[in-house]
């Protein structure tokens, strides 16, 4: 993978898992499952649960531990509300940029398809 | 299914490792960590099926994972804080061994020992009031009792700005090391 790439792949890291969570309350390896399922993204273990710890230090995210009939417990994570209008923010300005450079890219995609 | 009883002690000598290197964090917040990694390699060995080493292999090195941990909530938590050392280690975080870091951590702390001395000066104003000290003959008091509410009110505002400063110094250099990530 590019270098550029994957540095554009760790700046949306937090984007990414605040929109994991924007259904609804998941723990860390159904979210690190739904980034390989619903994205591109395939996150290490490593990578994800120490960021889930800073979005939870900074009042984004909130946690419980919930008694799993699998025999241990989960660390469950959901939206706080400041967290959901962070996802808000970052949503609304990531389609922006991503619309801002269309006009750029379309005649690339078009004649570089050829 | 937990992890059987074989792996076990290779799980805990992992986790140990981690608890090692993240000595200095809250005890609380080593064992949140502890027990989240404990429950995913649970996850991965029952639910998943995979071995004990795979689902390790996924946490990455015990040191490596403990220092992606350990920087961001040191950095986090001064950005809460009104404790100086907390605040202090933010800063110790923040830009290691730039000039930045050493003038934003020289302001801060000469702004909180400019607070100190001006609630010291207030205290002594009224030690000296309640001792019977009176101020030495033929000089005069310019602001009088009026020292008391100005020293102290000053020193908060001082550490009001030196703790704003600091925080937002963090702020700048996560905000700055987010900008080389992208």
């Amino acid at each position: 993978m590019a270098k550029w790439e994957v540095q554009l792949r760790k700046g949306c890291l937090e984007l990414v898992i605040l929109g994991c969570l924007w259904p609804g309350k998941l723990y860390g390896l159904e979210i690190l499952r739904r980034l390989e399922s619903d994205s591109d993204l395939v996150l290490s273990a490593g990578t994800v649960y120490p960021l889930l710890s800073r979005l939870k230090a900074e009042g984004l995210l909130k946690s419980e531990w919930v008694e799993a009939d699998a025999g241990h417990p989960r660390k469950y994570y959901q939206l706080t509300p400041a967290g959901r209008s962070r996802a808000v923010h970052m949503a609304r300005m990531w389609a922006r940029f991503s619309t801002s450079l269309k006009g750029l890219l379309s005649p690339i995609l078009k004649e570089g398809g050829k | 299914m937990i992890a059987s009883t074989g792996a076990k002690p290779v799980i805990e000598r992992y986790l140990g490792r981690v608890r090692v290197a993240l000595r200095g964090l809250p005890e609380r917040e080593v064992d949140d960590i502890l027990r989240e990694l404990r429950s995913h390699v649970d996850e991965l060995v029952g639910k998943e099926g995979s071995g004990v080493e795979a689902a390790l292999q996924s946490l990455g090195d015990p040191v490596d994972l403990a220092q992606t941990y350990r920087p961001d909530n040191e950095i986090v938590r001064a950005r809460c804080s009104d404790s100086p050392l907390i605040i202090l280690q933010g800063l110790r975080r923040a830009s290691r061994g730039t000039l930045g870091r050493a003038t934003a951590t020289a302001l801060y702390v000469f702004g909180y020992s400019t607070m100190v001395m001006l609630w010291v000066e207030a205290l002594e104003k009224l030690l000296a009031r309640s001792r019977g000290g009176n101020p030495p003959s033929g000089a005069r008091e310019l602001l009088g009792w009026w020292v008391v509410p100005i020293a102290l009110l000053a020193g908060w505002g001082i550490k009001y700005a030196s703790d704003r400063s600091a925080r937002w110094w963090i702020g700048r250099h996560r905000r700055s090391q987010a900008t080389q990530e992208i």
